[in-house]
Order: structure tokens, then C-alpha cells, then sequence
């Protein structure tokens, strides 16, 4: 299957600054040894298209979005929102899927848990690469509250984010990639 | 979108353009690496992200001459080809809701629960699931491909994963034939009605639904071209760009307002529009004319595809889903597990320029670069629906305006768009609201 019984997605465009945040978790998540029924995708920008829409209540049972959210607190905070805290979305046509209307959709069958971070800034329209050090220094954080959420907290994942912590990099760029040559 | 139109409902004049604020894609790649920016050129959109990470990646190749093992190129064939056919599939789930039951005045919900329906549903799925997984192997994720890279690919496939992308293109194609069939006898349907319904509207529908005399253009039958190619498929020289301001109407008021057209009726009456200002993209041309691009140009360019209009081109579209398997198949017979996918020797780059396109499932994205000392001074996308803006424009001509959307949707547009999260407190009071795209 596509899609395994837990699904971690983490949304968002890294062009516009502290937008890539749920792309960087994912990214950060990919050094760590999950169990095989936990799938993390960085959805970017087409959560709707290529994931919500297509789960399978059959096969998955609980879905975990990580994005940005602005709900007033300091940045680098973070919450856990429900689906019915968002504004049901309207269909017109299929490239007009908003994040919430397929979520609609599918939170009776599937567990829906959204874990939104305060945003210190967001750049769109304009294109800025890399989060801000608020935002850098919630990652191992926000990767500790989606191992809890699904029932996941083992040695080898607690010892590897204690480290990141640590060693967290205030400038590192989301879209930079190794030097592969 | 923008209409002009006569006593009679017709359309004079269709102005159908991009207002997404420029955002800079190319400005921001100047001084990355040949690596970073395709990564970059795949967030500008929600649903391209492979063909614009193909499209880049290969243009980087070009400009620093780089010529990709066997391996890699049918990986990356197949990744191409598996995202198209998820496109498709997603395209019919766009069309599906102008078109009717055949033999009924029924208007098709594919989220409906009731049959026939519930299994042409079920079948579009498991079409877009099986593409999906077959991309997912291929390329590491299904969405942003980890597996590309300047010279090549990080990593060829297991020979198990290999039989398992197999076995999925083999279930997929008897299933592609038959959503294919389907599709055909419901555009042909709706193609030989009189009149449609929109929002209680009866509308005449006119032969010459969404016909146009603008050219086509389409670099490869399955997947792109580049400027290394002993004989490239596509001319810079044959192509420019002019400003929007000399191709759509200026500054006008709305005189025509429909309550009744769905969802919400039509813009209010006495809004000013200005498309002429307000369009934030270039009009693209190649010899001197807006082309079409897309699946219908593709035939029409390689197979000798000849049906003009809105239903023939949604008819294209679905033609290409067995195409799309079968090479898939083809790709996977000639991919060796066992051979190299990087490249022996990757250069800096001497500040060429090169281009690359891509056949998209939307139609010909071409990218162009110079790369000079492994870093990029030169950055541009072409994307599949800047060079469909005008020639759709052009074929709402002669259409009533009621059904304009449906030509546009004929062209499977992908216009950037933004999406909002609000957050409400219990009282339903919205508490914050941020744009996160």
C-alpha cells in the first residue's frame, strides 16, 4: 500500500521562510528508525492532491499533519489543532482542494491530529529560503511531540534528538541540499 | 477570466491570464547550486513538483553537458510516466461533474456513495494509488522525488522493486483501458447533446466547442527533450515572449452578472477588471504565435492526432493513459538493477546555456539555464499553462459564456494558488488567519 496505518505529512513551502517548517520535520524525521507502520511524506504543497485524498480508512488509521498555524503565541510554540477546528473548505473543481475539505471528508474514518507551529515570519508572496532560528530550534520538539502522538518513543530516537537539540544550527538553509558531486 | 461578450451571450473576447503576484523563482536561483535549484523549481506549485524537478535537473545537465547513464533516464521515464497517469486520473475527477450519466440528464458526482458511479470512482483511486507507488519507488516520494539528481540518480532500484513496479503497470493497464473507454463514451455523449445545464441554465452547445487556429507544440510523444539532443525538438530561437499588456483587454466593468452560474453566481455587476494590468505573466509564443501545448499537442505532433475542440482534447488526454502504461513497461524492460544511474564525470559547467523540457501532464515545460563553476547565473521556467493562457484564450471565442470554464478545464490548468488555515475559537470567531500556500 501507498500509505501505511500511520501517516505523518508535514505541509508547506520552504520558498516562503518559516512556510518549509512541516517540510524541515519531515527532513529531519527521514534519520530516524520508525516503525514500519508509520509513512512520513513531505506533502509540500500537495497535501490534498496526492495524500488526503487518496488514504485508505482500510489501511490507515491516523493521520498527522505538521504545518505552521497562527494562533497568537510565540514563535517556535506549538499546538495540536482538530480538523474541527478549521472552516470547512468548498469543492469547485480538482485543482481547487483547499487543505481542510478533504480533511472534512475523511476525519470521521481516519484520526486527524494537525500539530501547528507559530510561525515567526512568513514571506509569501515573496521567496525566502531557510526558517528562522525560532522556528530551526522547535524542530527536535515538535519531532518529540508526533512520537508521543503516535505511541513511538524509543531509545535510539530520544538520544538522536537530544543531539539535535544540542547541535542545532540556527542557519542552516530548508532547500540546501549535501554536496553530492 | 475575463469575458467579453455579445447580445447573444456569446464570447468576443477572452481574457484568461495568471494574477499570482511574481514571485521570483528565477532571481532567487541566481548563485544556488546546480543541486539546490531543482529543488527550488518544485516548490513553485502544488501538483508539478516532478515535471518542474525533471524539467531543472536536466536543464543543469544541459548547460554543463552532462550525459546521464541508461538507468537513470528510465527511472526517471518512469517516475515522469507514473505521474502523468495520476494526473489523469485526477483530471477526470475535474471533467466529471460537467459531463452526464450517457442516457440520462444526470450530471456526474464522482463522490457519490451510488453506483455506477461508486465504481468508476473505486477505479480512479486504484489508478492513482498504483501511479503514486510506482513513483514512490522510483524516485524515493511520490511528491518531491529524493532520488534525482544533477548526473543522474542517487540510486538504482532492487530487482524486487523492480518486479513490483512491474506487476502494478500490469494491473494498471487493463484498468486504464477501461477508465479510457468509459471517459471517451461520456465525452462523446456529451459532445452529441443539443443543450447542458449549467445552474439551471439551459445552454445550446455548439459544435465548435472550444476550437482554436493556434498551432501545437509538444517536444517529445512521452517525455522531454534538451539541448544536448542530436537533433532537439525544440528551437530558442523560435521562441519569445511579449508583454501581457499587449494581449488582453484594458480597463472594463462588469455589466453581466448571473446569480444563478455555480458556486456563488458571477462577479458582481460594476467591478472593475483591467486583465491588461492585472495578468503577471508573459505571453509565450513560438514563431510568433501562442501554441498549445498539453496531451492533444502531443498527438497531434507525434501521432497525427487530429480532433480540434474542447472534447477532443479531453479525448487526447484520456488516449495517453494506455500509452502511458505500455511505455512504462517498455521503460521497465530495458532498466538493468544492476547498472550505474550517476554519471562517471560531472562537469562545473561553463556558463552554456541549456535547456531541458518536459512533457508534463499539462504539456511542455521547458526550463532554461547557464551554469558557470557549479553555480547558477541564469534561471528560467517556461510552465505548461503560461503557453496555454492565450490559446485558451483564443478558443473561448465563439462559445456562450456559460460554458467557458468547461473549455479551461480542457486545458487541465495549473495556476498557482494560495490556500488560507483559520483557526476559530469556539464561538466560531476566527482568531487568526495566515496564508500557508
Amino acid at each position: 500500500m501507498l500509505y501505511s496505518e500511520i501517516v505523518i505529512a508535514g505541509c508547506g513551502n520552504p520558498l516562503f521562510a518559516d512556510d518549509g517548517f512541516g517540510p524541515a520535520v519531515i527532513e529531519e524525521m527521514q534519520n530516524l528508525q520508525l516503525p514500519d507502520n508509520v509513512s512520513i511524506t513531505d506533502a509540500g504543497l500537495g497535501g490534498p492532491h496526492f495524500i488526503f485524498t487518496l488514504l485508505d480508512p482500510e489501511v490507515t488509521k491516523k493521520l498527522i499533519i505538521v504545518d505552521i498555524a497562527d494562533f497568537g503565541a510565540e514563535p517556535g510554540s506549538i499546538t495540536k489543532l482538530r480538523v474541527e477546528d478549521l472552516p470547512p473548505g468548498a469543492y469547485r473543481d480538482a485543482h481547487s482542494w483547499d487543505l481542510t475539505e478533504p480533511l472534512q471528508r475523511i476525519k470521521d474514518q481516519i484520526e486527524v491530529t494537525i500539530i501547528g507551529v507559530q510561525p515567526a515570519r512568513v514571506t509569501a508572496p515573496e521567496f525566502e529560503l531557510g526558517l528562522s532560528d525560532e522556528l530551526q530550534r522547535a524542530i527536535p520538539k515538535t519531532i518529540r511531540v508526533i512520537l508521543e502522538t503516535i505511541g513511538v518513543e524509543n531509545e535510539f530516537s530520544r538520544e538522536y534528538l537530544r543531539k539535535e537539540e544540542r547541535q542545532r544550527s540556527s542557519t542552516a538553509e530548508t532547500c540546501g541540499c549535501p554536496e553530492t558531486r | 477570466m475575463v469575458l467579453k461578450v455579445n447580445d447573444q451571450g456569446i464570447i468576443e473576447t477572452g481574457n484568461w491570464c495568471s494574477i499570482t503576484p511574481v514571485r521570483g523563482v528565477e532571481k532567487l536561483a541566481v548563485g544556488k547550486t546546480p543541486e539546490q535549484v531543482p529543488k527550488i523549481a518544485s516548490r513553485v506549485c502544488g501538483i508539478c513538483p516532478i515535471a518542474h524537478n525533471l524539467a531543472a535537473t536536466e536543464a543543469m545537465e544541459a548547460s554543463i553537458k552532462c550525459e546521464i547513464p541508461k538507468d537513470a533516464l528510465m527511472l526517471r521515464h518512469i517516475l515522469q510516466l507514473a505521474n502523468r497517469c495520476h494526473s489523469i486520473a485526477l483530471h477526470d475527477i475535474l471533467i466529471l461533474p460537467d459531463l452526464y450519466l450517457p442516457g440520462t440528464e444526470t450530471k456526474i458526482n464522482p463522490f457519490t456513495a451510488e453506483e455506477p458511479v461508486r465504481t468508476v470512482a473505486k477505479r480512479i483511486q486504484r489508478l492513482r494509488e498504483i501511479s503514486q507507488t510506482i513513483g514512490q519507488i522510483a524516485a524515493g516520494d511520490c511528491i518531491h522525488p529524493r532520488n534525482t539528481r544533477v548526473g543522474g540518480m542517487y540510486r538504482n532500484v532492487s530487482e524486487q522493486a523492480k518486479t513490483k513496479m512491474y506487476d502494478l503497470a500490469k494491473e494498471a493497464l487493463p484498468l486504464a483501458k477501461a477508465q479510457m473507454d468509459l471517459m471517451i463514451a461520456i465525452l462523446r455523449n456529451y459532445q452529441a447533446r443539443e443543450h447542458v445545464d449549467v445552474g439551471g441554465m439551459k445552454v445550446a452547445l455548439p459544435k465548435t466547442l472550444g476550437y482554436h487556429n493556434q498551432g501545437y507544440l509538444a517536444t517529445h510523444a512521452f517525455y522531454g527533450a534538451s539541448s544536448l539532443d542530436e537533433c532537439p525538438s525544440w528551437d530558442i530561437r523560435r521562441f519569445k515572449e511579449v508583454r501581457p499588456w499587449d494581449w488582453y483587454m484594458g480597463e472594463m466593468e462588469v455589466s453581466l452578472e448571473e446569480p444563478r452560474y455555480p458556486i456563488g453566481g458571477t462577479t458582481k455587476m460594476g467591478t472593475k477588471v483591467n486583465p491588461q494590468m492585472e495578468a503577471c505573466t508573459g505571453i509565450p509564443m513560438y514563431d510568433g504565435q501562442p501554441v498549445e501545448v498539453g496531451p492533444r499537442a502531443r498527438l497531434a505532433v507525434y501521432k497525427g492526432y487530429d480532433e480540434k475542440g474542447t472534447v477532443g482534447q479531453n479525448i487526447a488526454r484520456e488516449m495517453e493513459y494506455t500509452d502511458c502504461f505500455y511505455e512504462m513497461i517498455d521503460c521497465l524492460d530495458e532498466l538493468n538493477p544492476a547498472g550505474k544511474v550517476v554519471a562517471d564525470y560531472i562537469p562545473d559547467g561553463d556558463g552554456s546555456l541549456g535547456w531541458a523540457s518536459n512533457e508534463a501532464p499539462r504539456g511542455t515545460d521547458v526550463h532554461i539555464t547557464r551554469v558557470k563553476d557549479w553555480k547558477v547565473q541564469y534561471f528560467s521556467m517556461l510552465v505548461p499553462t503560461t503557453w496555454n493562457f492565450a490559446t485558451c484564450s483564443a478558443a473561448l471565442q465563439g462559445a456562450p459564456w456559460q460554458l467557458a470554464e468547461v473549455i479551461m478545464r480542457g486545458y487541465d490548468p495549473c495556476v498557482s494558488c494560495a490556500t488560507h488555515m483559520i483557526v476559530v475559537d469556539e464561538d466560531n470567531k476566527v482568531i487568526a488567519q495566515k496564508l500557508i500556500q
